[in-house]
Parts: structure tokens; sequence; C-alpha cells
């Protein structure tokens, strides 16, 4: 795997995959690629999922974010049909779950509630283990897929170790490779970065930014907030297994509080000059001066301040980061 | 790095039958406890045919000392002895290791996603550990001709049965192997109770626990004269039948019916194992 | 689930223990006839599967597990005349008693010994000059102290069989309350010997046929060679008879009430007695007295054992005699 150590570069310059940049291509079915209705999960007194509806349109990379017992394990293991919900339905590539799953899971790599394997066996092992048991492998393609799955998460190397050696971020890899192991239409990672360094990080994302490409559908839970704006075009927000917030990450977060940042040295005859021509000016935490909007058009008030003879270094729009989108939507509610 | 070409157009649901059931015997034999497992059942035929040559004739009654320059009664008698305990922990460390045991290393999960249908992953996971109790049981017969032969020794290459009669080496095998088959189904018949407390729990430890204290507990029951009429229930009850295959005319009618008695148990170990996998969450 | 309920039942009708049909319905015999039937049955050769219910009560001697309270099995072939095979099986050891014709062959699977000894002339299987007459005796004989009649018909080992039932009559002081006997309906061969204690609804003893197949045996079964490394021992016929000193036990009474008086065995394979069974005195001088479902025993100390199916009183005058 190439070292990479500088994460933060990494970070924004995947914020570029936040943009809603590919129109989700159709299903052939037309359906989402999972979806559930009503979808409720009691265990004994606890309620782990309360009543959510959910499409993961087909093609998008949905992000699913939550605190940790906010229901998001409990949501992915009913829609692959490892448990039955209590109440609603559950959907996967348009056949209903767990009832119908055996039609779509050869369509399904999954890598949930970490990278299961046995310690005595080398990791390629494992891996031809669960090759055999994949419906759309031939017994002649195994070796070859095993192969190119395990190129494409670094691990080549380590294969023929045991597992037992393996360290927590190669385990992750041996799971994301399992799930790799045939093309799919819809790969479902439960917190795949977790135990993974920045290079490690680095390579999930690339690698959902391919499936992406590729036209698969990717549902990837996390609560790691950074992950899911780099790399998703949908989020769904759970918070105490209900469901706060679904959509395209671009549309939730543009409808969020926006304006104009100026960075300027001279930040009163800023303020001043912007609140006497009739705008909502005030200084955010950072020193930079916020202008909202509903107020002048931006060019306008970029000419104002020009003319005014403030001095500036930089003027943009404001976005909120989903942080801040996060915070409030789990805040709120209850 | 490509980008993952378009899924081919395929519907297969399921994977081969034959390729599930060779993975499943290749991960049972790649184990290294199973591995270790055989080997000591290897050895015990070996144990004791040293332990009756150095004991030199004076060893004890039983099968043991029927052993004494006999050497052909050696694998019915290792067999006998090890159906008492060893062999059905055997069998059920493997069914607690094929449910219980890949679930706790979230495995199960993996299999069930594949997606391996739970009816055909009770099948592959039951022949899994019918191939552990075929091993075992055929190593210390096979190690038990071998060692009887070479060093017990006696009865001229014959066997000597307990009637008093003198048989053959073709016709000795061929009882050998009757009871090998027979032991082979007492152990489907622990190995079936096995899994279905395997597909009960999470903890293998637990699936140990349980078919050694079955063993024990059935061992009392059938010790205490005032509960006689539990005999036709316990499983246990038959597991002298063995011997039956010294005797001479051949008496079928123990060995038949613990077979019978085996087959009750299976089925219900079958039965209740299918059950709960049907239900349970990965 | 389904499975495992099927299994659980299966389970269940295996323990149900088989032939517990109802009596079958036979054509009324007299006693005299089904004796008599007896007395010139020829069932030719068979093999089967015999049972012995022990609820006797004796005491656990160590010299004789098999006395004690329990079942044991055995299985027999005969050709139907002078040549047999028994095979006693117990857990994992066997004694084998093969009848040649001329030499009775008993192996030990637990020491390897064979013991060799030319077959008895004795009575086997005499014919009675007129068997109707003979059977009439017999019956005449047996009312003298008992009941005697055909109570009902029986199936044993699956075959119906008549009841021959013989009670002891009011005036006999025994323990036992009656003995019944199942005649094969076709073979008239017995199939089952139970013997019913005072005062229990269970036998005290039953010996029966469980298995019973007539037709040709197999004539390797009727010879015994020893086996490579077994110890052959030799025995004289009627060794014991020709024991020198060995005193006639004296029988006191007749009947269901006989006592039999002898001298109680010594030496080492003697059963040690000293330790078992409750001190009893009397006029006759002191012992142990042993007590059973179906008879008692009194060992006195001056080496007399006295036996009988009789409460102790009987056994006290008898020796008091």
């Amino acid at each position: 795997m190439n070292p990479h150590p500088d994460d933060t570069a990494v970070a924004v310059a995947g914020s570029d995959g936040a943009q809603p940049a590919l129109a989700p291509p159709t299903d052939p079915a037309g359906s989402p690629a999972a979806r559930v209705r009503g979808a409720r999960k009691v265990f004994g007194r606890t309620v782990a999922v309360d009543l959510i509806d959910l499409d993961v349109p087909a093609g998008s990379v949905l992000g699913m974010l939550g605190p940790n017992g906010s229901g998001k394990t409990t949501l992915i293991r009913m829609l692959l049909g490892l448990t039955r919900p209590t109440a609603g339905t559950a959907e996967l590539l348009g056949h209903p779950v767990p009832d119908a799953a055996a039609a779509a899971l050869p369509f399904v790599g999954a890598l949930v509630e970490g990278p299961g394997f046995h310690p005595f066996l080398s990791g390629r092992e494992n891996l031809r283990r669960a090759a055999t048991a994949e419906p759309l492998l031939t017994g002649r393609e195994i070796p070859a897929a095993v192969e190119t799955a395990l190129e494409r998460v670094g691990l080549t190397d380590a294969a023929g170790r045991r597992y037992r050696g393996y360290s927590l971020g190669m385990k992750q890899r041996l799971g994301l490779a399992a799930a790799l192991l045939v093309p799919r239409r819809l790969v479902v990672l439960d917190e795949p970065t977790n135990g993974l360094d920045p290079a490690g990080t680095r390579d999930v994302r690339r690698i959902i930014a391919e499936l992406h490409t590729g036209g698969a559908t990717v549902l990837v839970s996390s609560h790691l907030l950074a992950e899911v704006e780099a790399t998703c075009t949908h989020v769904a927000v759970l918070q105490s297994g209900s469901l706060v917030a679904a959509g395209e990450l671009s549309r939730l977060l543009e409808a969020d509080t926006s304006g104009l940042v100026i960075t300027t040295p001279d930040v009163d005859a800023a303020l001043r000059t912007l609140r006497g021509a009739g705008a909502t000016a005030f200084l955010d935490g950072d020193g930079a001066v916020v202008v909202a909007d509903g107020g002048p058009p931006a060019p306008e008030i970029i000419a104002l301040l020009v003319r005014a003879g403030v001095a500036m270094y930089e003027a943009r729009r404001r976005r909120p980061r989903l942080e801040e989108l996060f915070a409030r939507l789990t805040e709120d509610t209850p | 790095m490509t980008p993952a070409p378009q899924p081919p157009p395929r519907t297969a649901s399921t994977a081969p039958l034959g390729r599930l059931l060779a993975a499943e015997v290749r991960w049972v034999l790649l184990r290294p406890r199973t591995l270790v497992m055989l080997g000591l059942f290897a050895l015990i035929p070996v144990v004791i045919a040293i332990g009756v040559v150095v004991a030199d004739g004076s060893g004890g009654r039983g099968l043991i000392g029927a052993t004494a320059g006999n050497g052909l009664v050696l694998p019915v008698a290792a067999m006998t002895l090890a159906l008492t305990l060893l062999l059905p922990l055997a069998v059920a460390m493997a069914a607690a290791d094929a449910i219980a045991g890949e679930t706790a290393h979230g495995t199960l999960r993996g299999l069930l996603l594949a997606p391996v249908g739970r009816l055909r992953l009770v099948g592959m996971k039951a022949s899994g550990v019918f191939v552990v109790a075929v091993l075992a049981t055929g190593l210390i017969a096979v190690v038990g001709v071998l060692a009887g032969l070479v060093v017990v020794g006696g009865a001229d290459g014959q066997l000597v049965t307990l009637s008093g009669t003198t048989i053959g080496l073709g016709d000795a095998l061929g009882r050998v192997a009757l009871v090998a088959a027979w032991t082979v189904g007492q152990l489907a018949a622990v190995g079936a109770v096995a899994l279905a407390i395997s597909a009960l729990t999470e903890h293998p430890l637990i699936v140990l626990a349980s078919v050694l204290g079955g063993l024990i507990v059935f061992g009392v029951l059938g010790a205490i004269p005032a509960l006689d009429f539990l005999q036709p229930y316990l499983l246990t009850s038959g597991w002298t039948a063995g011997a039956d295959a010294l005797r001479d005319p051949l008496p079928l009618g123990g060995m038949g019916e613990s077979t019978l008695r085996a087959l009750g148990y299976a089925v219900v170990g079958g039965g209740l194992t299918v059950a709960l996998m049907l239900r349970r969450d990965a | 689930m389904g499975a495992a309920l099927a299994g659980a039942v299966g389970l269940g009708l295996l323990a149900v223990p088989a032939g517990a049909g109802a009596a079958p319905e036979l054509p009324p015999v007299t006693a005299e006839e089904l004796i008599s039937s007896v007395m010139t049955a020829d069932p030719g050769p068979f093999n089967g599967t015999v049972k012995l219910d022990n609820q006797l009560g004796l005491p656990a001697l160590p010299q004789l597990p098999q006395a004690a309270n329990g079942t044991s099995t055995a299985t027999v072939w005969s050709d139907g005349d002078r040549k047999g095979r028994v095979s006693l099986p117990t857990g994992q050891t066997e004694r084998t008693l093969v009848a040649d014709g001329t030499t009775v062959w008993s192996w030990n699977s637990a020491d390897r010994t064979v013991t060799k000894s030319p077959e008895s002339e004795g009575p086997h299987r005499r014919p009675a000059a007129d068997p109707t007459a003979a059977a009439t005796e017999v019956v005449k004989h047996l009312r003298a102290t008992s009941t005697v009649d055909v109570d009902g018909t029986a199936e044993v080992a699956g075959r119906s069989a008549y009841e021959l039932v013989l009670a002891p009559a009011p005036t006999e002081r025994t323990l036992l309350r009656e003995v019944r006997v199942a005649v094969d309906a076709e073979k008239r061969v017995p199939l089952q010997l139970t013997v019913l204690a005072t005062g229990s609804s269970d036998p005290a003893l039953r010996l029966g046929f469980t298995d019973l197949t007539f037709g040709a045996q197999d004539p390797s079964l009727f010879t015994f060679t020893p086996p490579p490394g077994a110890t052959v021992q030799e025995r004289p016929a009627h060794a014991e008879d020709a024991k020198p000193g060995a005193a006639k036990p004296t029988v006191v009474g007749d009947g269901w009430d006989t006592v039999v008086i002898a001298k109680a065995p010594t030496g080492e394979r003697a059963p040690e007695l000293a330790a078992l069974g409750k001190p009893v005195s009397g006029p006759w001088g002191n012992g142990r007295e042993f007590t059973t479902a179906v008879g008692t025993a009194i060992v006195t100390d001056d080496g007399r054992i006295a036996v009988g199916a009789v409460p102790e009183q009987v056994l006290t005058e008898a020796l008091t005699k």
C-alpha cells in the first residue's frame, strides 16, 4: 500500500466527492438499490430501529451517519436479511428480504460488524473459502477473483500469512476484499475505515470512488463525518433509532444557512460598510466577516467593499460543513 | 486500478453444493485442532496395544483383556473405549466450531451473505461434522487393525471371538468395519444434537460442556436401577453393543436397536438445528 | 421443528415394549391334555433368545453376581435332539456351552478357558410309553397339593401360548402364590416360566423366550474347536456325585412346603455367609437366616443348611425334627 501520511490534504481534496457530479444511473428494475418501509426492530425492551423509511438510490454513495448505538448496524443487518424486522418491510435490489434475499445477495458485497475470518487460515485461504460460497463465481474463476481482490485492497504481500497475525487495518482490508470478490451492484460497508491508518482510509475512499464510477451503489455507515463528506453523494442521519435527515448531501448542505464569507484585515470597516448598505453582516468565530443571504447579491457586496476601500484577502460562498449540519440535526432531536 | 466492470448477466443464486461441501471438509481439515485430535485418535490403539503387550496377558477383564494374544480385538476394543467419551467429545468439538465457532468469528455472517441458504448451511455443517466422525473412527479402526496385527499379533492372523470360535481375517475385518459403521452412526446422533446446541449459542465451549454434561447425566441415569424405564431413551445405554461384533454367531439386535435409537436422536437434533438456523439472527 | 417432533415420537415408539398384544383366541384344552402334549412334543430344531428376569431378592454374592436381582439373556440353539449351543453374554465377556452329541464344551472368554466333559447319558427326552397315562399320573400327583389349571392364553415371543397355572392348595404353608407356565399352542413346548410370590403382583422370577424361531440350524453351531491360546481342562462325568463323603440331603415334608436340609458348603469356594443374614436361634441351635421373596434359608452354626419356599417357622420345625 502506498504510504500517504498527509491525511488532511486527502480529506480536503476528497471533498470534491461530495458534489453531485454524476447523475445516479437508474437500476434496471427502476427501483432503489435498497429500501426500508416502516422498519422497526426491537430487542427485548430496546428499540434499536424505530419506523424508518429510507431509499438508497441506485448508483448513489449513501453515507449513513449516526452516533454509536443509533441503529445504523441494525438497519444494515435488516437490509441484508441477517435479522428479521419486528415490523415493516425491507427490499434489496428489488427483492423483499429476508424472504427473497437469496436472489439479491449474490450481487451484494458486504462488510458488516467488522471483518470475520478464521485465525488459523491465511488471508488468501480465508478469501478462497469466502469465494467458494459466492454463487456468481465458477470454480475456475475463484483463484483469479481472490488474487484480484487481494490486489485491490493492497494485501497481496501479506496474503500468505495467517489471519491471526494481521493488524487491525489488514483485517479490515481483508474484509473489504471479501466484499469485492465479485463485481457487485451494491456494496455495503459498515465502518470500513475502522482501524485503518491514513493510507488505508485513502484506499477505502479510492475503492468507494471506483465502485461509484463503475455504477455500483455503495452504502457506507460511519461515525466519521469527514469520511462521509468526502465520499458520499447522499446521507442519512440516524439518531436513537430514528431517521432525522436523508437526501442528497449537496441539497442538505445548501438548504442549510449559507452566505458569503469575507476575509479581511479591516474587519471594522467592512462591517460598517456592509451594515450601512443594509446587509446582515457579523463576525464569525474565525475572525472572518459573514454576510447572510437575503441582502444584496454577492457581486454587489464585493463591489461595495472595493469601492469603500476595504482590503480583502478572499471572498467565498459559505458552505456549511457536514459536521455542523450533523451536530445540529442530532442535537435538535431529543 | 480500473473501475469494477458491470456484473455479468448471471442468475445463480447459490454456489454448487459439491463445492460448498468440499470447502467445508477442506476447512475442517485445515484446522490445526482437528489434525491434532485425529493424531491423538490414531495413538489410542497404539497405546492400548503397547499396554496389552507390556501387561502380557495379566491385563484386566473386558475387551482390553481379550486383546492379549488376539490382536484383531484391538480395533473393536479401541473404538468401544473411545466411544464412551473421546469420540463424542471430538464430534461435539467439530459441531461447536461448525456453528457457534463460526458465529464467534463472524464468519457465519459471511456465509449467509454469500449467500449460502440456511438449509444448505446446515447440510454443509452436518457433513463437516460427519467427516470428522468418520475420520476419527476410521483412524482408530485402521490403526487398530495394524497395531493389533503388528504389535499384539497372535491368534494366527485370525480372530478368536468372545464365543470361543475362530474366524478368518476377512470376516474379522468385515466385523471391524461393521463396528466402525455402527460407531459412526452413534456419533452422528451425538453430532446432530451438538449441532442443535451449537445453533443455539455463540459460545463453542457451551456445546462441549453440554455434550460432556449430557454424557455424564446419561451415564448416571443409566446406572440407577430405579430408573430402568429410561434405558430405552438413553443414547448411551446401547454403547456397549459394539462388543457384540466379537460374538459368533453375530447378534445384530443390540447394534440394530441402538442404531434405531441413534436415528431418533439424529432426526431430533437435525430437525432442531434446521428450525433454529432458519430463525437465527446472524 | 416437525422433523424433530417426528424423531422424538420415533424414539418413544422404540421404547415401547413389543408384543404386549391381547391374549390370543385358542381352542380350550384341559391340563391333562396340555401336559400330555408337552411330554410328547417334538419341536425340532430351533433357536431363540431367553431372558431371565430375577427379582428373587437374593443377596449379591461376590462369587455369584448373576444371582442378584436383574435381568440376563442367553441365546440358545438346538438341533431338536442332543446337540445344542447356549451363549451367555455378560457385558464384554461371554460363556458358551456347546453340546456336540458326545462332548459338552464350556468356554469362558474372561479367562479363555475351555472345559471339556463327556455328555452324561442321563434321561434325555425318553418318550413315555403312554403319554396320556403319564400325564394323568403327573396331574394326579400334583393335585394332591396343588390346583392345576389351564388359565387362559398369552402371547410369548410373538407366539400364542396356553397358560398352565399351578397354585398351592390352601393347606400348603408356602411363600409362593402360583407358578405359571406358558406352553406354545402349536409346538407344545414351554415358552415361559413365571413364579409369583405371595404379597406381590410382580413376578419374583420370569424365565422365557423373547424370541423363538423353529427351523433347521447351521450344523457348525453344534461343534466346538478350542481356539488358539485357550486353556483346555478335562472334567470327568458326574464329578460332583463322585465326591466322597457328600451326604445326601434330608427332605422334610412334601409338596409346596418341602424343606431340604443339607450340609452347608465348606472350603474355599463356599460363599462367605457369616457377614450376611440375620442371626436367629431356636431349639435346633443358632444360625443365620436369609429371607427372599420366594423362600427362606437358615444356615446353622453346626454346619447345616435348611432351604424351602416357606416361611421361617416351617424351617425351624423341620430343623427341630
